[in-house]
């Protein structure tokens, strides 16, 4: 093997690196190890001249390797590797060492700063020695997608993908789609009513030939990857057939069930077995086998007594059900946080205290008052309402530390919705500050403060009461300087907006990563807003982050868009980083069989053979061998025992 | 209690009838009266066989290690190898089993249990006898009897008896195909892992004086590793002397091989060598004990193995050479394991 | 003590791709300052990560190994950090079983959103190493 020629780049990332690494000392000694051929510093490497000149440099030079020191491979591996392809070479001969994220940006000596950078590069100088030119390797795509979650960025992500002739199955755990924008009543800032907004959509859905819907059903368990993930969901018996259900209502007449209904954030009742709204789509009655007295007609049966469609149907069983796609859209939406969290207002116990969901439904034609606000205690009309703003939100020493941004807004809208409802009502808002970001937004906010005559109060409110039938909110007025104490009908809470429960769970089965607040996090903050961390998965709606609701539908619509152009590729590379089996030192004790997490090796006349299709290249089997028989390439032991020695060398 | 006749004549049985190839057993030596390994293909030997108390060597080695013979068995399939196997013996032979090293029908197990009395550990006999030299040696109930020039000398066989039979848990040998001796499991003369225990008891820097000196002493011969019927490698990773070249071996191969640590035996190089041998054990050791009666300058190798063995049963519920089907300790997981170590 | 020089130790820390290296990777994004002592090597996933590496670091001379990964139920391949999780209590049983100061020998589960948490656990080993001096032990001799 004839030595390797290397260049190195060294990136002053302007003075990001430069500042606290001596990067001309980097490629000094970067200059004196055997295999290097050719160094340079340059300002930003990654910029149209810095990429040129290494083009050039590998050109002129006749380089077969490059070691790039700079940022951090997340960020531009794939920049400087297509450099290396557009100058002749193998491009996974191409290496990042991470001397910013690593090493200048976290370290102010510079000059041990500048020892570590020099071992981070001399460390990557030695693997690239050893790297040998691969070729990514080619997979077919399945032509299919799947979203998760059938809230508004569901419903927008799957009718985008659909619409560009795309099949694509939306799964959803609820018995209807439609999601938390289902519940609301108005949205802000024209005041259109949301379920008039969103359910032609619903309907489309259901409609659409390229979407095959499934509701009252979960995902369970992911295999495989991008361009070909199968996905295993569990559908849960609904007990009614939605072909032949009628909604004739008979049934819930008869059902001696009565439970909290939790469309109607349990302000109302509902018997076991029931239709979440009139609008529900798919348009047909669930049986809830956990309250139901026993799906038994020798128990109960009354239900399937008085129904004429014969659409009930007791020995209905869970079904697992297993889809090919090619790409996933993650869409499940946040929760609020719990009142339960907030001891200090009362911890969800003291009556007419609502969270904002339930104020939704409240005003809402569709919901429990038929669209009158009264408030729960006595059904009177509550005459004065405080609204409470950042209720869990950036409280960073007891709850959630970010500030839940649509909060503001929909407060503002309540106060509104209950001006037009109760027009000699007094309203009141405390707040902290009023972010009001958006088109037409801060008119919406005036409006509500002038034209509503409502009361805005900046402050926090430090503790509510029952007291004579009413609800005592003590707060301060901190412009005043003043205490304030209002004997309040009703209180609403703007309640910090969190990851919903499905969210964390999808988490965990697409191992998909979540960020510090437990939302989905995004493969790159700026660059890549809707991509996760994973391959093929993409991310849209308030299980991302809280977001309104034209975000949300724009960024559904920008991962269909990604999952489009991702399949509308006939072919995708995967990247020929693969674990590779020295059949000479290969006993077959089957191991690395045992070990592989994905079923990628098998024993083949008593040697291990891998699955170039499956093997995800974690190296798991490579630890495990006791013989040192299989490696993944280009992150070999050797390579590793190599990187360990420039570590530690003098 | 076991009569010697009983193994022979099942032994005879099976060459006569074909039902075997050969039998790995254990003859008369030419040293005093130890026993020695023996290869026995034809009826007529089977009463070479012996059973005593010095017949300590684990045989399943010689299924691993006679590459000849074993290059002959795979070329020419047909009757299996019978191989005479004690409790550890056995065990190691389901590790093989479970590294599909051969099949089950390959090999025939004769068990024979240790009967709680276990085997002679040579080096405690000889203050015994006073420099005398023993010539034979017997099972007798719970003592061992030692013929030598000066008479006969009776000794409790747990005065004698290696330090791995005193903690043995396991001295039937489950697997077999046939089986001699009674299964008197529990009859352990000191609690499992006993000596671990007390050794334990010591602090980090006692325990590292006790080591280092140890690590100092090892001349790396590499006897622990030619005796052990679980370092069947044809190349050790830490010692690539032996690097296999085959039609299979490819250029690639070659270059890649990785020298961890030089072959000078000095204390680093040593240490290494025989923590990864310890981490290659662990969950395959059967505590056969082979490697420390080897040793030539008296490493207490069993010590290593015995506190992976261990930490395999008390943290992850492993055991060694239970199951042929199940999986191997580091290729495995449970939930359950502890993670309190993790920050 | 505050007379002498106060010993840097020499930290090899083996990260695994998709959450301890990307945590590093925030906290340098977060400008949060910890010791420059350890060089990072990143592999694709703890269960990559060989007992032989740790011998290997040691052997060459680091003063400590870190091995730090996802979260259980986080791995980026499912099962590696379960793998890892077993093969790596082994080895830092069978080191401090032969005396090596268990502090020598650490393994972290940093997320990708633990930036913050990757400052602190390179702080407080680096701290732990200090007082522990030079690592000699298994270190391999100086050739003269």
């Amino acid at each position: 093997m004839s030595k390797k020629r290397t260049g190195v780049f060294v990136c002053h990332c302007g003075t990001n690196i430069a500042a606290t690494v001596d990067v001309a000392k980097v490629a000094k000694e970067m200059a004196g190890e055997d295999t290097v051929a050719f160094t340079k510093e340059y300002v930003y490497m990654c910029s149209e001249p810095g990429q040129e000149s290494v083009v050039q440099a590998i050109k002129d030079n006749k380089l077969d390797s490059v070691v790039v020191t700079c940022c951090s491979p997340n960020l531009h591996e794939k920049t400087f590797r297509d450099n290396a392809t557009r100058a002749g070479i193998n491009n996974f001969t191409c290496e990042i060492a991470n001397i910013r994220e690593q090493c200048s940006w976290v370290h102010n000596d510079k000059a041990k700063g500048t020892e570590k950078a020099i071992k981070i590069s001399r460390s990557v100088v030695r693997r690239v020695n050893r790297n040998q030119p691969l070729d990514a390797i080619a997979v077919n795509v399945t032509r299919r997608a799947m979203v998760i979650g059938g809230g508004v960025a569901g419903i927008q992500a799957a009718l985008d993908i659909a619409n560009a002739g795309v099949e694509v199955v939306l799964v959803e755990k609820q018995a209807t789609i439609g999601g938390r924008m289902l519940q609301l009543s108005e949205t802000f800032p024209t005041l259109d009513c949301s379920q008039c907004v969103l359910s032609p959509k619903m309907v489309e859905v259901k409609r659409h030939p390229k979407i095959k819907l499934m509701t009252y059903s979960e995902v369970q368990e992911l295999t495989g990857s991008v361009g070909n993930f199968q996905v295993k969901a569990l559908k849960k018996p609904t007990f009614v057939d939605p072909d032949k259900c009628k909604l004739c209502d008979e049934c819930t007449a008869v059902c001696p069930v009565v439970v909290p209904n939790e469309y109607e954030l349990n302000l109302t009742a509902r018997r076991a077995i029931y239709i979440p709204y009139a609008q529900a789509i798919p348009a047909s009655f669930t049986l809830d086998e956990s309250v139901c007295l026993g799906l038994n007609p020798i128990v109960c049966g009354k239900c399937k007594d008085v129904c004429e469609a014969d659409a009930i149907n007791y020995d209905m069983r869970p079904e697992t059900v297993t889809e090919d796609v090619g790409a996933i859209v993650v869409a499940t939406g946040f929760d609020l946080y719990g009142q339960e969290n907030m001891g200090e207002l009362g911890g969800g116990k003291i009556e007419d205290v609502l969270d904002g969901l339930q104020f939704e439904r409240l005003c809402s034609a569709s919901g429990a008052t038929k669209g009158h606000i009264l408030r729960p205690s006595d059904h009177t009309e509550p005459k004065n309402v405080v609204f409470i703003q950042c209720v869990g939100s950036r409280d960073p020493a007891k709850h959630c530390a970010y500030c839940s941004k649509i909060c503001c807004m929909y407060t503002a809208k309540h106060a509104q919705l209950y001006k037009h409802h109760v027009p000699d009502g007094r309203a009141y808002v405390f707040y902290i500050d009023i972010r009001s970001g958006g088109k037409g937004y801060e008119e919406f906010v005036q409006r509500t403060m002038e034209d509503n005559d409502t009361l805005y109060l900046r402050g926090r409110v430090s503790r509510l009461y029952r007291h004579n039938g009413k609800v005592r909110v003590l707060g301060t007025d901190t412009l005043s300087g003043q205490n304030v104490e209002i004997d309040a009908d009703m209180v609403v809470l703007a309640l910090a907006m969190v990851p919903s429960k499905g969210t964390t769970e999808i988490a965990k089965v697409l191992k998909i990563g979540r960020d510090k607040d437990g939302f989905l996090a995004e493969a790159h903050p700026k660059l890549k807003p809707v991509e996760s961390v994973t391959a093929g998965i993409y991310l849209a709606g308030a299980a991302q982050a809280p977001k309104d609701i034209p975000e949300t539908v724009a960024q559904a619509g920008a991962a269909a868009a990604k999952v489009i152009a991702l399949l509308s590729q006939a072919t995708l590379s995967r990247p020929p980083l693969i674990a590779r089996v020295r059949r000479s030192h290969c006993t077959g004790c089957g191991m690395c069989v045992d070990a592989c997490p994905f079923i990628a090796i098998r024993l083949e006349n008593g040697k291990a053979v891998v699955n170039e299709a499956l093997c995800e290249g974690c190296g798991s089997c490579s630890a495990t061998c006791l013989r040192a028989a299989i490696d993944v390439k280009n992150v070999t032991q050797l390579q590793i025992y190599e990187m360990i020695e420039a570590c530690l060398a003098v | 209690m076991i009569n010697v006749q009983d193994i022979r004549d099942t032994a005879r049985d099976l060459l006569a009838k074909g039902e075997v190839r050969a039998v790995i057993g254990y003859r008369r030596g030419s040293r005093g009266m130890l026993a020695e390994p023996a290869f026995i293909t034809s009826p007529e030997q089977a009463d070479e066989l012996v059973w005593d108390p010095t017949c300590f060597h684990n045989l399943s080695l010689y299924l691993v290690h006679d590459r000849k013979f074993l290059d002959h068995i795979r070329k020419n399939p047909g009757a299996p190898v019978a191989i005479i196997a004690k409790g550890c013996d056995a065990r190691s032979i389901v590790v093989l089993l479970q590294e599909h090293y051969f099949k089950r029908e390959d090999v025939y197990i004769i068990g024979v249990s240790c009967e709680g009395t276990g085997v002679l550990d040579e080096r405690k006999l000889a203050p015994h006898l006073n420099g005398a030299q023993a010539s034979n040696a017997a099972f007798d109930g719970d003592d061992f009897v030692f013929t030598t020039a000066e008479g006969e000398k009776r000794l409790q066989a747990r005065e004698v008896m290696a330090d791995r039979c005193l903690e043995c848990r396991i001295p039937f040998p489950k697997e077999h195909n046939a089986v001699f001796g009674e299964d008197k499991a529990g009859r352990q003369m000191e609690a499992p892992f006993a000596a671990l225990t007390r050794f334990e008891e010591q602090g980090s820097g006692e325990r590292w004086d006790f080591w280092s000196h140890h690590f100092d002493r090892c001349i790396r011969c590499f006897a622990c590793r030619s005796v052990c019927p679980m370092c069947y490698c044809d190349e050790c990773v830490v010692d690539s002397i032996t690097f296999p070249v085959t039609t299979e071996t490819t250029a690639e191969d070659k270059a890649n091989r990785v020298r961890w640590i030089e072959r000078s035996a000095v204390r680093s190089e040593n240490i290494t060598y025989l923590m990864t041998r310890a981490m290659h054990l662990a969950g395959r050791c059967t505590d056969c004990g082979e490697c420390e009666r080897a040793c030539p300058v008296n490493v207490p190798i069993r010590l290593l193995n015995n506190k992976m063995e261990r930490e395999a049963r008390e943290q992850f519920g492993f055991e060694p050479g239970a199951s042929i089907g199940g999986p191997s300790l580091v290729a495995s997981f449970l939930d359950s394991d502890p993670g309190d170590f993790i920050r | 003590m505050s007379e002498q020089q106060v010993y840097e130790p020499r930290v090899v820390a083996f990260l695994c791709k998709w959450c301890s290296s990307a945590g590093s990777d925030l906290a340098g994004v977060s400008r949060i300052q910890y010791p420059a002592n350890a060089t990072p090597i990143t592999v694709p996933c703890t269960g990559a990560i060989s007992p032989m590496y740790i011998m290997s670091a040691f052997n060459k001379g680091a003063d400590g190994v870190l091995v730090s990964g996802c979260h259980i139920g986080d791995c980026h391949y499912i099962e590696g950090n379960y793998l890892a999780r077993r093969k790596m209590q082994l080895i830092m049983e069978l080191l401090e079983f032969i005396g090596v100061e268990p502090n020598r020998f650490r393994m972290s589960w940093v997320s990708a959103a633990e930036g913050a948490k990757f400052a602190q656990v390179i702080t407080d080993f680096v701290n732990d190493l200090k007082p522990l001096g030079p690592q000699e032990k298994l270190k391999k001799a100086e050739h003269s």
